[in-house]
């Protein structure tokens, strides 16, 4: 039976590794800032995805017109490709930028305009709206709801975060630890995610990313400690160990919000409604979770040993796993 | 001598896993690139389209109506039938004209309104061949994308409708709430010979 079981989990296992580089969530970003009344400088950051360069192609209104050579660089995680246009004298009012291959991926892409007055506009091409219209200054509830959009997306895609705050819940006893926890890792990861995103600290990717994975890795023997009856300080203080690795998640929240190169008078408002829309993520997420647990103690399902196992097993491989793999980058990063 | 074997077959069996999992892959760990893509896309693809999801939340009701033991049966049976149906469209060449998905429409929400009881092995094959049918719609659709992995995720999010809504309309207690079920699926009747009235009137 022990061995159907780890066949199991490396099966799953094996599901996700065959798809590491499968999606790519990190955002792209267009900026246009004003030179004189008709002229534009446009760089447009394409990330890469899938290791080659994104499917998304800038298509910019047809009557306007390159000015010089337009240059293009390839970075680790993006090309940025650099062009100045003029608008032969024409208002960019109500002028549409379109992303045509958007459609085919999961991209969200930032655009911001800066005008010469100082005015600045932003807006949000998805793969569902692959386009994006011009125009002035907008309400804040719209930006709000963009940003909101954004940190809700990103813990719900954010399978690392999930497999951590499931960790917890299968380790926690009780209404109020759960309260408890739940509030800690919240408090804490709010704190991180403010301190990186105002650039206080600043808590480098590879590490993070390793770290992150070794806090999941962490919470697999205790789940499986918790559910055979044993007691440790995390099965006491589940609260302590959700604020202690809540630290480290803010950091990884703080990466999705920070690669949408967002205009620094956006800055309070963007982290407000991130962070509100990574709670409202979270809060979902818990929410079926203990949706979940309540259908299978309505239904009376009785679950074998080994199934009983099974999510410890897997939030400590997922974890072992994503260390492993993530230390050999950091390492491979550093020789 | 079967025990032996039965050991060596597992061993073998675990080789092959290893094996097929040490295989190089492209490692690319950004925090949000989680790998999960393809299971998300199949989580959307059936939350994105009430052609799948209304029956799928038809079937929970009408499991949930049954009584515990019938919502046990189709929290495993519907999503692995769905699963199995699923890669069997994966590798077929065509889709069938007939609108298959509406007749499921109207067969649900008829035993719905109905409030119909039925034998434990009826039900259990009704969930079995809804399952399979829209499985093989959906793997179909997710060939030339997701595929396999689409097809998990489609299983996990419907396994997780079929718990909470079954769970949810076993716990109704009032009689009324039952009423508002089968009103429910007196609609879900009422959508399927709609589609099924648009599919022969497209056809004359």
């Amino acid at each position: 039976m022990r061995s159907i079981l780890v066949g199991m989990i490396f099966l799953f296992n094996g599901f996700l590794l065959g798809t590491v580089s499968a999606h790519e969530s990190q955002p792209g970003s267009l900026e246009m800032k004003q030179l004189a009344p008709d002229r534009y400088d446009i760089i447009w950051r394409a990330p890469i995805y899938y290791g080659r360069p994104h499917p998304a192609q800038l298509q910019l209104p047809e009557d306007w017109e390159t000015i010089g050579q337009p240059t293009e660089r390839r970075r680790a995680d993006a090309i940025v490709f650099n062009r100045v246009i003029t608008t032969g004298g024409k208002s960019i009012e109500g002028k549409i930028i379109r992303f045509p291959g958007l459609e085919a991926t999961i991209t969200d892409v930032f655009i911001r305009l800066k005008r010469l007055d100082g005015t600045m506009m932003s807006t949000v091409a998805r793969p569902t709206k692959p386009w994006a219209e011009l125009r002035g200054e907008r309400p804040w509830y719209v930006t709000a709801g963009e940003y909101l959009g954004l940190g809700f997306h990103h813990i719900l895609m954010g399978i690392d975060h999930l497999l951590f705050v499931l960790g917890l819940l299968l380790i926690v006893q009780g209404r109020m630890m759960l309260l408890k926890t739940i509030t800690s890792f919240t408090v804490a990861h709010s704190i991180t995610l403010a301190i990186a995103t105002l650039g206080y600290a600043h808590a480098p990717l590879p590490p993070l990313n390793a770290a992150i994975a070794l806090s999941i890795l962490f919470l697999g023997p205790e789940v499986v400690r918790s559910r055979r009856g044993e007691t440790s300080l995390t099965i006491r203080f589940p609260w302590l160990v959700a604020f202690a690795f809540g630290l480290l998640h803010g950091f990884g929240f703080a990466s999705g919000l920070s690669t949408t190169g967002m205009p620094k008078a956006e800055l309070p408002w963007a982290l407000l409604w991130f962070n509100v829309g990574v709670e409202l993520g979270q809060l979902v997420f818990v929410f079926l979770a203990l949706a979940l647990a309540w259908s299978f103690k309505t239904l009376e399902v009785r679950w074998p040993r080994w199934a009983q196992a099974l999510p410890g097993y897997t939030v400590g491989s997922l974890g072992a796993y994503w260390t492993i793999q993530r230390t050999v980058i950091l390492l491979g990063g550093l020789f | 001598m079967k025990r032996s074997l039965l050991h060596n077959l597992r061993i073998l069996l675990g080789a092959a896993l290893s094996a097929a999992l040490l295989q190089p892959s492209e490692a690319a760990a950004h925090l949000v690139t989680t790998g999960m893509g393809p299971v998300y896309d199949g989580i959307g693809h059936l939350l994105l389209t009430p052609e799948d999801l209304v029956p799928a939340l038809a079937m929970s009701l009408y499991a949930g109506m049954r009584g515990r033991a019938p919502g046990r049966r189709a929290l495993f049976l519907f999503p692995l039938a769905w699963l199995l149906g699923g890669f069997a469209g994966l590798s077929a060449s065509g889709t069938p004209t007939f609108p298959l998905p509406a007749i499921s429409f109207l067969l649900l929400g008829a035993l719905i309104a109905a409030d119909l009881r039925m034998p434990d092995n009826i039900f259990t094959v009704l969930a079995l061949a809804v399952g399979i049918m829209h499985g093989f719609f959906n793997g179909i659709a997710l060939k030339a994308g997701p595929s396999g992995l689409g097809l998990l995720g489609i299983m996990a999010a419907l396994f997780v409708l079929v718990a909470i809504v079954s769970a949810f309309v076993l716990s109704l207690k009032p009689p009324w709430a039952r009423i508002a079920v089968r009103v429910a699926g007196s609609w879900v009747a009422a959508m399927g010979l709609l589609m099924i009235g648009w599919f022969f009137r497209g056809q004359g």
